[in-house]
């Protein structure tokens, strides 16, 4: 069996933070490696050494048994190690073809060879089954498309041992299960592949073998075979992790929320919600499913008062809020955990500080006449961090010095501070680790047997399916069908989330 | 706690020692470039250093408007808003006050008198950078675009009122310029100066500059500013109101824009003449920028940006170097704070290119 890339002993220190101490490994031509950790691991600086980003401070890489020396991603890409990057670094306005040939055309003439490009690009589509139309321009393609220019771009550049970068996190059920059908091609084809995920399933169904990292160091090193879920979750939080929380019996109160044919446009104008109603009472969890960009984003920003909706009313605690400003609304009780936390969640060249006072740095008694008491908010600010524990030395820190875990923390502790009745999460746990994953589920559990309502909205399933209480599926812009907890499965759901189906009568389609 | 304020007090320190060295670097530039044309190479820091010694009467009378235009500028920019028409603002002011000034009863008492001088020309600064600031929050109106055209309306608007309703049909030359202003309407200059016209201005740009700082650190007005300036959709998502704070920092801005043109005609001139003011505004944005925009920075920046344009007039009036080199060294510190946007991904590549060179 030839090794195809071997990292040997790396260690890489930044200051205050050890990064890597002492990481070793490696994958054979023909293997998919699995590298999994929490996030702050270690896995990125680790493919970010290989792939020529930054350099180790101690360590030693070898390709194809060969030692060498990779000061920057184009001596990797000589290489022949290719990288497929979680944010696509692609050009939206160049078409699929100019995408892949950038920066490596081939020329005839002095012009660009578009026949010999196509014919080279069209032997890697076929050999590994990536269909593509070619003329397309970028900013059409979906995101699985996009990802598939990634990796017949690294493929048109001579690469075969691949990193892909949580490739799967951006996808749908559907397209995941493609990516991982091409990758077992790449595999046969005889590409070594480096696999970074966090999701525990697909490292299952797809490696040949595992490394399993933790605070910058190997907590685990095995095979596939030998691995199982349990085992794999335990070496990366370094305890046992349970992601099945019991909650209290259901016993639904009075309602919360009442969403009552609300119709939205979204940003372009167009219309985003149509008569959309729902409830949510005390004491409960109502998941919304759906593929992203069925209406789910809009609902929420009409129930936060974000956006105003062009018809039907939202009501909370029996009163109509439907024209009431975000704050007045929050005042009430109403809590929100925004899908992005970096664009709308939090500001990340502020401090922690200033980010986890938002809800109260205007109230007494931590302001008097628009006069903050900065120690009072200090206090707020340091216990908060406490509580939910946020990772940092000190909460006058910049908001981004944090990981995507402890911002979500940070949002977390912020939106419960407030003591709300109704909390609506929006993707909570979207690209934390399983440790984070674990104790943002336990305090949304917590919330509702504290018979507070919450709203959950997530792209993943298995987080809708395991909190959920009452379950609606949503589809452009529609609530296309409604559980109880137990009715449906995931393959069920799934068929109502992509519109083939819905309750009480065919799709309208 | 004292770990948290040593750092505070070491980042400050690295932030102005950086600062200071884009001086250098940029009065080392500027003095090859006189060196080169003929001139005495060291005229310029000659000029700064009397400015700052001999002559600091005329630095403080620069050093006030350029303080209070750092601060406008400062302002609106930790909200991210772009105001370039600081000079128009101040011309609106200069033309509310001199208004104020003339139709107050001659006896009035000099300091109520003053009051409303100033009050006319807050008011009228902030008014009229009301415009751009609406267009901006309910139209969607680039501020950089409506700003700047504004300046010139204010300019002009200045001067149609010295030729024709506030002509000075006394003089007898043909002066744009209003009548001289009533002396109890006269802002008094600082009597250790004299006869410069350094003037109590100086004190109320302190005094501003101390209210500035209380609000950007103290009050829910200065957290509301800082987050609608890095993240405004967070800042709507808490319950802010981004519209209202970016009318706020406008009209801040405006108001302290036309306290400049209330001193400068009150101290200074003692009548509306058309196109008194220097670009005080632009300049007000390199004062800031050298400061880092911070209130407190803006007071030193302010201050070397006095007496280097005092230095300037100085070294104009003494040798045959002409004051225009003190633009070229404005330019300069321009380019060399923009460079600390590139610098930093500079760094690794030269640092990759001495490797491979080895």
């Amino acid at each position: 069996m030839e090794l195809a890339v071997e990292m040997l002993n790396i260690s890489k220190f930044y200051p205050g933070v050890v990064a890597n101490d002492d990481v070793s490994l490696a994958v054979a031509k023909g293997k998919i490696l699995g590298l999994i950790g929490e996030n702050g691991a270690g896995k990125s600086t680790m493919m970010n050494i290989l792939y020529g980003m930054t350099k180790s401070d101690i360590g030693v890489i070898k390709v194809h048994g060969e030692e060498v020396k990779i000061d920057s991603p184009n001596t990797a890409i000589k290489l022949g190690i290719g990288m497929v990057h979680q944010h696509f670094m692609l050009m939206p306005n160049l078409s699929v073809l100019q995408n892949i040939i950038l920066g490596k055309e081939p020329v005839k003439n002095g012009l660009i060879d578009v026949k010999t490009a196509k014919a080279k690009i069209q032997e890697i589509m076929d050999a590994y089954n990536l269909p593509l139309n070619l003329d397309e321009k970028i900013y059409q393609l979906s995101v699985g498309e996009k990802q598939r220019v990634e990796i017949i771009k690294s493929l048109y550049r001579g690469a075969n041992i691949l990193i892909m970068d949580e490739p799967t996190a951006v996808l749908t059920p559907t397209e995941t299960d493609k990516l991982l059908e091409v990758m077992r091609q790449l595999k046969e084809q005889g590409c070594a592949i480096i696999f970074i995920t966090h999701k525990l399933r697909e490292v299952m169904a797809i490696t040949d073998e595992i490394v399993v990292m933790r605070k910058g160091v190997v907590t685990g090193s095995l095979a596939t075979a030998e691995a199982n879920t349990e085992l794999l979750s335990n070496y990366m939080v370094g305890r046992e992790v349970n992601l099945e929380i019991p909650g209290e019996a259901y016993r639904p109160g009075n309602t919360i929320l009442e969403v009552k044919n609300v119709s939205a446009l979204n940003q372009r104008g167009l219309p985003a919600l149509r008569c959309v109603n729902l409830k949510v009472r005390e004491g409960e969890v109502v998941g919304v499913a759906g593929v992203e960009g069925n209406g789910q984003s809009e609902l929420i920003e009409v129930i936060s008062g974000m956006i105003r909706p062009t018809g039907g009313q939202v009501g909370f605690h029996g009163k109509d809020v439907t024209n009431d400003p975000v704050r007045s609304r929050r005042e009430a009780g109403m809590s929100h955990i925004p899908e992005d936390r970096l664009k709308m969640g939090t500001a990340k060249n502020c401090s922690i500080r200033d980010n986890l006072i938002l809800n109260r740095y205007y109230q007494k008694p931590y302001s008097k006449n628009g006069i903050m008491d900065n120690k009072k908010l200090m206090g707020l600010a340091d216990n908060l961090c406490r509580d939910f524990q946020v990772k940092t030395p000190d909460s006058a820190r910049a908001l981004a010095t944090l990981s995507g875990g402890n911002m979500q923390k940070v949002v977390f502790a912020r939106e419960m501070e407030a003591d709300p009745s109704l909390l609506i999460a929006a993707q909570p746990t979207r690209g934390i680790d399983i440790g984070a994953i674990e104790s943002i589920h336990r305090k949304i559990v917590e919330a509702r047997d504290n018979r507070k309502g919450v709203l959950l909205v997530s792209a993943e399933l298995d987080e809708i399916l395991s909190l959920s209480d009452r379950i609606l599926v949503m589809y452009e812009g529609e609530v296309m069908a409604e559980f109880k907890r137990g009715e449906a499965d995931e393959r069920k759901i799934a068929e109502y989330m992509t519109g083939a189906k819905r309750q009480g009568g065919d799709s309208n389609e | 706690m004292n770990k948290l304020m040593n750092k505070k007090v070491t980042g400050v320190l690295s932030i102005t020692l950086r600062q200071v060295c884009l001086i250098i670097v940029s009065l080392i530039l500027a003095s090859i470039a006189l060196g080169v044309s003929g001139y005495e190479p060291l005229a310029i820091v000659k000029g700064i250093v009397n400015g700052l010694t001999s002559d600091i009467a005329g630095t403080v009378r620069w050093a006030t408007p350029l303080i209070l235009s750092g601060l406008a500028i400062c302002v609106t920019y930790k909200a991210e808003v772009f105001n370039l028409g600081v000079d128009g603002q101040l011309y609106m002011g200069a033309a509310a006050g001199t208004a104020a000034a003339l139709a107050l009863p001659e006896g009035m008492n000099h300091v109520i008198s003053l009051i409303i001088v100033f009050l006319a020309a807050i008011i009228a600064g902030a008014l009229f950078a009301m415009i751009p600031a609406l267009l901006k929050v309910f139209l969607d109106t680039n501020e950089v675009v409506s700003t700047l055209l504004l300046n010139f309306i204010a300019i002009l608007f200045i001067e149609y009122l010295v030729n024709g309703p506030m002509m000075d049909r006394t003089a007898g030359t043909n002066l744009n310029a209003s009548e001289v202003l009533p002396e109890n309407t006269w802002l008094p200059r600082i009597s250790f100066f004299d006869p410069s016209s350094a003037n109590i201005g100086f004190y109320i740009a302190i005094v501003v500059m101390l209210l500035i700082t209380f609000i950007f650190y103290k009050t829910t007005l200065g957290h509301e500013i800082k987050m609608v300036g890095s993240n405004p959709v967070l800042a709507k998502y808490a319950g802010m109101k981004p519209k209202r704070t970016i009318l706020q920092v406008m009209a801040i801005s405006g108001a302290i824009a036309g306290m400049v043109g209330a001193i400068e005609v009150t101290a200074v001139q003692h009548r509306l003449l058309s196109g008194f003011n220097p670009d005080f505004g632009f300049d007000g944005i390199v004062v800031s920028l050298l400061a880092n925009n911070n209130p407190i920075g803006v007071v030193f920046s302010g201050i070397f940006f006095g007496a280097l344009k005092n230095g300037g007039i100085n070294m104009e009036r003494l040798t045959d170097v002409p004051s225009a080199v003190t633009e070229i060294v404005m330019a300069i510190i321009i380019i060399t704070i923009s460079a600390k946007f590139v610098l930093p991904k500079l760094k690794p590549r030269v640092a990759a290119a001495k490797k491979g060179g080895e």
